[in-house]
């Protein structure tokens, strides 16, 4: 059953990545990307991590893909619908190709690991965000203030010199 | 007893009061000197009679086996290094203290330094009156002080060695005091680097010693060396660097060239530092590490030798000088080899009895010195004579330091110099004894030529209006003249508890006062009969001395050159210091600096500027060698990892 | 039952078609997204490995979570500023497409 499931999501995760990679229309990729990281979710949810399962969701699913699709809308060209690759996409083929193949060698090499995939109560990783983890959660918090803060005036400037 | 720290503790405090605050107090904070210091001198009267009052059961202090030797330790830990938890006896753990210790060699010592401290700064309102850096001057002053009693309450080498370099410093600071004149900026230069040369042998036997007793305590040091657990070369060899330091301190030859230069300082720094105080470091430092002398007959005959070489040396060259503080910058040099070659002859009492003597009366000497440089400001002693006539009471305690010194019986110097002379004829070859007599005799001879010469004979009558010392100044040098005359009488046995200074400071055993009767004898005839050939030489001119410069010439050139050490100094220095320093420099311009930094920086600018016309601009791009570069890297250690 | 392998092998061909389109795109929006697949594929190694390892092993049970947690945070961060800079760029030079920005070229 579960490998079932792995391969589905697996299919949708890869397929919606090659998508995001191939189409012409920048619309489609986002929405390729969009499939992509919902299969991801439910990836998340074999693996029993279901408080990350929905904020993949949340904020990848809602957030992130809402505002790329606001990007493409506030950037759009002329040639958005046919947007083709460089001239070295053959070579970063091979390159991207040798960075998996480099990857997946290292990961079998090392493949010793043959539990289940175990659930970790939710209430215990509550607990250990806001003891072990705080202050990098604090931290995390204030790069968010400092990114939103920083695209708001990268965003206005340019307004006041055009 | 336990509050011996205090001493130096108070001086230190002061210092950065007078730094900060000095030029808003009255008399620019000198009063805060003096204050300290006399509480530090009030304190060491509670320590002695402490002292001389405690037994073995007084807490921290206990009396060595088989002597009268009481030694009181006291200290708190300063910081540890090493394995937490560890045996601080072996090296995984050491214990580094502030301690000090007190025993009768200290005691001594800090009756000395506190004394001739406080005469020499209540003798300094007078003499640096009106100066625009006297609040510099007390600080300094305090420092030194501090330093110096520090350096002998110190119960462990690095201890000792901090204070040592402190007191240094404080050479350095004062005698290039008046540092817009360039001869006293050199002369503190001079001082600074000679005596740097001696303090890198004391760093190295301190070291040495470490690394083989584990501990830089003094008692336990002590007790390997006695206990035979450092081999015959280690003590041999720690004992030489420890001497190399205390040769440097103490102006030994060949390290005496920077404490005539230093009489560039003010008079009464020459009179505290480079004269009682800080160059008996050397002899002190000899003393204390005396178990380690002691163990080796190579260490003692070398330091008998030097100290031999120096006393001789300096006191010809004493005889010939016409600058009057380097007269007696000569004669401390010379007074101070006769001490090291007390030590080296096993005349530990001897030494530090002399010591003191020496100090009492050379401190007066150099106020006395001071006194006229005041009035007359005239140095050259070849223009003065006659000046009993104006400035009275400086004569008169003048002469009582050079008769002190000369060995005139009664007087302190002619003790000591007793002790130091059975010292010599009791331990060493019969050479050292004949050559003993002829420095104590060159010793009266210079100290008669100096006394008669400048105060005594016809009157220089450009000297006319000078004034006689300020009550301040003469207040202190008769202060001085009382201990350069009675000191001496310590060496008898008295009534009560103190029997004698042969049975107080001792090494290992206690001895009464010895007399020779012969000895004492030649030394009384050799000092009565220069002081009288001194009288009719200089002071009635009726003995010729040109037939006899004619006879001498050459040797008189020699010791008026000193020696040509200073030349041969220079000439090593040029020679050969510079040239293998340009050897150095062109090494470290060259191949360290133009091809080891330079040569990678310039190789890769130079390829950037060649490469950078090759880039695309585009980022993907990069990410695509950034990738490539990954892959590369990954195969690269799985290659090696394999 | 599968294996922690089997999402590791995935998480890697997810990095290399994200790096792909790093590569290869000309569009800077597109590039942003594949950087996104990029990271989603290092979250699912992180948590496929969090899910496998219990607390004995090498990291405890919840921290390969918790950084994904982190690093969630971090791309939401990242679009939004990355978005901020792809208006700019778009509003000076009328284009999104980054072969035409070579400006780090001498």
């Amino acid at each position: 059953m579960s490998w079932f499931l792995f391969i589905i999501l697996a299919v949708f995760t890869l397929g919606g990545g090659l998508g995001v990679v191939v189409t012409r229309n920048v619309v489609h990729a986002a929405l390729f990307l969009l499939v992509s990281l919902v299969a991801v979710a439910g990836l998340y949810l074999i693996l029993f991590a279901e408080f990350l399962a929905l904020v993949q969701v949340l904020i990848y699913g809602g957030a992130i893909i809402i505002v790329l699709i606001f990007a493409i809308m506030l950037t759009r060209t002329a040639e958005y619908p046919y947007i083709s690759d460089n001239r070295q996409w053959p070579l970063a083929a091979v390159a991207a190709a040798a960075v998996g193949v480099v990857l997946g060698a290292a990961f079998l090499d090392n493949n010793h690991l043959q539990t289940a995939p175990n659930s970790p109560a939710f209430a215990d990783l509550a607990n250990s965000l806001f003891t072990t983890w705080a202050i990098p959660f604090e931290v995390a918090s204030l790069v968010l203030l400092v990114a939103l803060i920083g695209a708001i005036i990268i965003a206005r400037a340019g307004e006041d010199n055009s | 007893m336990v509050w011996a720290w205090l001493i130096p503790v108070i001086s230190f405090a002061v210092v950065p009061l007078i730094i900060l605050f000095g030029k808003r107090l009255p008399g620019k904070g000198s009063p805060l000197a003096i204050l300290a210091i006399l509480a530090g001198f009030a304190i060491f009267w509670v320590v002695f009679a402490g002292f001389l009052s405690a037994g073995p059961e007084t807490e921290g202090c206990d009396i060595g086996v088989g002597t009268k030797v009481l030694t009181c330790n006291f200290q708190i830990t300063w910081f540890e290094a090493g394995i937490p938890g560890a045996d601080t006896s072996g090296f995984d753990r050491i214990e580094i203290a502030w301690g000090i210790t007190i025993d009768p060699l200290t005691v001594s010592m800090l009756g000395l330094a506190t004394f001739v401290a406080l005469m020499v700064q209540i003798y300094s309102l007078g003499y640096m009156h009106g100066d625009p850096r006297m609040d510099w001057y007390y600080a300094f002053h305090a420092l030194f002080i501090a330093s110096m009693l520090t350096l002998v309450l110190a119960d462990n080498f690095l201890l000792l060695y901090v204070a040592w370099e402190l007191v240094g410093l404080c050479s350095y600071l004062l005698i290039g005091f008046w540092h817009e004149r360039p001869e006293p900026r050199e002369a503190a230069k001079k001082a600074f680097i000679v005596t740097r040369i001696g303090d890198v042998g004391l760093l190295v036997g301190i070291l040495l010693l470490w690394s083989h007793v584990g501990s830089f305590s003094m008692s336990e040091t002590f007790a390997a060396v006695a206990g035979g657990e450092l081999s015959d070369g280690v003590v041999t060899a720690s004992a030489l660097l420890l001497f190399l330091g205390a040769m440097g301190k103490s102006a030994q030859f060949p390290f005496h060239v920077w404490l005539p230069d230093a009489m560039e300082g003010p008079t009464p720094v020459s009179a505290l530092i480079h004269a009682a105080t800080m160059v008996a470091a050397g002899v002190y430092l000899v003393a204390r590490a005396f178990p380690i002398f002691s163990a080796s007959d190579t260490a003692m005959l070398v330091v008998a030798t030097v100290g031999l070489i120096t006393a001789l040396g300096a006191a010809t060259i004493a005889l010939v000088a016409t600058d009057l503080k380097r007269i007696l910058a000569y004669s401390t040099i010379s007074h101070l080899g006769l001490m090291m070659l007390s030590l080296g002859a096993a005349g530990y009492t001897a030494a530090i009895f002399h010591l003191l003597a020496h100090g009492f009366a050379k401190a007066l000497l150099f106020l006395g010195a001071g006194s006229v440089m005041h009035s007359t400001e005239e140095l050259d002693v070849r223009k003065m004579g006659g000046l009993r006539k104006v400035m009275p009471v400086t004569a008169i305690l003048f002469s009582i330091g050079a008769l002190s010194l000369g060995g005139i019986p009664i007087l302190a110097g002619f003790w000591s110099k007793d002790e130091i002379l059975i010292a010599v004829n009791n331990h060493l070859n019969p050479v050292f004894i004949v050559l003993t007599l002829l420095t104590a005799f060159l010793s009266a001879l210079y100290m008669a030529r100096a006394m008669f010469i400048v105060f005594y004979g016809r009157f220089a009558e450009q000297f006319e209006h000078v004034h006689d010392a300020p009550p301040t100044m003469s207040i202190t040098m008769g202060l001085l003249a009382v201990f350069a005359v009675l000191f001496g009488l310590v060496a008898l046995n008295w009534p009560g508890a103190f029997d004698g200074i042969g049975y107080f400071i001792i090494y290992e055993k206690g001895h009464g006062l010895e007399f020779v009767i012969w000895l004492a004898a030649v030394s009384t005839v050799l000092a009565i009969g220069a002081f009288i050939y001194g009288y009719l030489a200089y002071a009635r001119k009726s003995v010729n001395l040109e037939g006899a410069r004619r006879k001498f010439a050459w040797p008189l050139k020699v010791a008026e050159g000193k020696y040509y050490v200073d030349e041969l100094y220079q000439w090593t220095i040029d020679r050969v210091v510079m040239s293998l320093s340009r050897f150095v420099a062109w090494v470290d311009r060259a191949l360290v600096n133009d091809v080891g930094i330079n040569g990678p920086g310039d190789v890769t600018r130079g390829l950037g500027e060649k490469l950078k016309y090759h880039v695309t601009g585009y980022v993907y791009s990069y990410v695509l060698v950034m990738a490539l570069g990954l892959v590369g890297l990954a195969i690269f250690w799985w290659l090696v990892s394999r | 039952m599968v294996p922690l392998v089997a999402f590791q092998l995935l998480s890697a061909a997810l990095f290399a078609i994200g790096i792909y389109g790093v590569m290869a795109r000309r569009s800077a929006v597109l590039i942003v997204m594949s950087i996104e697949l990029m990271l989603n594929a290092v979250n699912i190694n992180l948590i496929a490995a969090a899910s496998h390892l219990d607390g004995s092993g090498r990291w405890a049970n919840f921290d390969g979570q918790i950084i994904a947690i982190f690093i969630i945070t971090v791309a939401a961060a990242e679009v939004g500023l990355a978005m901020a800079i792809i208006l700019r760029m778009y509003r000076n030079r009328s284009t999104v497409n980054v072969d035409e920005i070579n400006l780090m070229k001498w």
